[in-house]
C-alpha cells in the first residue's frame, strides 16, 4: 500500500512537471512571437487575427484545422484576418515565431501582439473563443 | 475530393487515448508491466487492423451509455494509425525494458508514451505532422517538396 501511495505520489508528480513544462514553453513561444511579431508583414493593424503556420505536407492542416479556419471565417467575415504561412516556403519566419510543429495557430489581438498559441490543431469553438478574449 | 480522406470518428480516436493514457498511468501506479505489454499488443494490433486499439470501450460502452457523443469529421485516418503504431512500438519497448529488468528505462519510456497520448488528446498535437515538419526542416531528404532553386513554379526542373 505504501509502496503504491508512493508511485501515485510520482507519477502526480511527473503529470504535474509534464503541464509545467508546456505552459513554460507556451509561454516561451508567446514571448519570441511578440518580439517578432513585426516580422509578419501582411497583418493590418485594427482587426484581430489568426496567424496560421502550415506545410503542404501536413495531412491534419489540410483535413481539419483549415475546415476550423473556414468555418470560422464564415461565422466572423470581415471581423477578422487570417494569415496562412508556408512554414516550408518562410523557414525565417517559422523560426522568428517559434513554431515547433504544425498546425500552428497565433490568435493577435488589434495591434497584432500574438496573445495565445495552439501547437495543434485547434477547433473552431476553441479558436473563437480565444478571439473573443482578446476583443 | 482527396481519396484518403474518410469520415472519421474523433471521438473513438479521443477515448482511445484517455484509455491508453489510463492505464499505463495505472500500471505505473500498481507497478504492473503485464498492463504496459497489454496496452502495447492491443495498440499495435489496433494498427495492424486500422481501428484505434481501444475501440471497443467506445462502441462497447460510452457511446451505448450516452457518455460520449460521435464526432464526425472528414479526415484522412493514415497520421492516426502512424501515431497509434509508434506509441505501440514505444510501449512495447517499455515492456521488455520492464520484464527485463530495466525499471528506469521501461518507466520512462511508458511515460513517453503517456505524454504523447495526452499531448494529442488534450492539445491536438500531430506526432506525424511534427515529424515531417522537423525532417523537413533539417533538410533529411525525402521530407522536401519544395523545387529545386531556379524551378520557376508550374515548370518542370531544368536536367544537369
Amino acid at each position: 500500500m505504501a509502496e503504491i501511495i508512493a508511485r501515485l505520489a510520482y507519477a502526480a508528480a511527473i503529470a504535474g512537471g509534464g503541464v509545467l513544462l508546456y505552459i513554460l514553453l507556451r509561454s516561451r513561444v508567446l514571448a519570441k512571437a511578440r518580439r517578432n511579431s513585426r516580422t509578419l508583414e501582411r497583418f493590418e493593424r485594427g482587426l484581430p487575427g489568426i496567424v496560421y503556420f502550415t506545410t503542404p505536407d501536413c495531412g491534419a492542416c489540410k483535413t481539419v484545422q483549415r475546415p476550423a479556419l473556414s468555418a470560422l471565417r464564415e461565422r466572423l467575415q470581415s471581423s477578422l484576418q487570417i494569415i496562412e504561412v508556408d512554414a516550408a516556403e518562410r523557414p525565417d519566419l517559422a523560426r522568428a515565431w517559434s513554431v515547433l510543429t504544425v498546425p500552428t495557430t497565433f490568435i493577435l489581438d488589434r495591434e497584432g501582439r500574438p496573445r495565445h498559441v495552439n501547437q495543434g490543431v485547434a477547433s473552431a469553438e476553441k479558436l473563437a473563443s480565444q478571439l473573443q478574449s482578446v476583443g | 475530393m482527396d481519396r484518403s480522406l474518410r469520415t472519421v470518428d474523433h471521438s473513438v480516436l479521443k477515448v482511445n487515448q484517455a484509455t491508453i493514457i489510463v492505464a499505463l498511468v495505472a500500471g505505473f501506479v500498481a507497478n504492473l508491466p503485464w498492463l504496459v505489454a497489454l496496452v502495447a499488443l492491443i495498440m499495435l494490433v489496433g494498427t495492424a487492423i486500422g481501428r484505434p486499439g481501444f475501440f471497443f470501450v467506445y462502441f462497447g460502452a460510452l457511446r451505448p451509455l450516452g457518455l460520449v457523443k460521435p464526432d464526425l469529421l472528414s479526415d484522412n485516418p493514415e497520421p492516426h494509425r502512424f501515431a497509434q503504431g509508434f506509441g505501440g512500438v514505444v510501449a512495447a519497448l517499455s515492456a521488455i525494458a520492464l520484464f527485463v529488468g530495466g525499471e528506469v528505462t521501461g518507466w520512462a519510456l511508458t511515460w513517453l508514451v503517456v505524454a504523447l497520448a495526452a499531448l494529442n488528446l488534450f492539445v491536438g498535437f500531430c506526432a506525424g505532422c511534427a515529424v515531417y515538419y522537423w525532417m523537413n526542416r533539417l533538410g533529411v531528404p525525402g521530407f522536401s517538396k519544395n523545387a529545386p532553386s531556379g524551378t520557376l513554379p508550374g515548370m518542370r526542373p531544368r536536367l544537369g
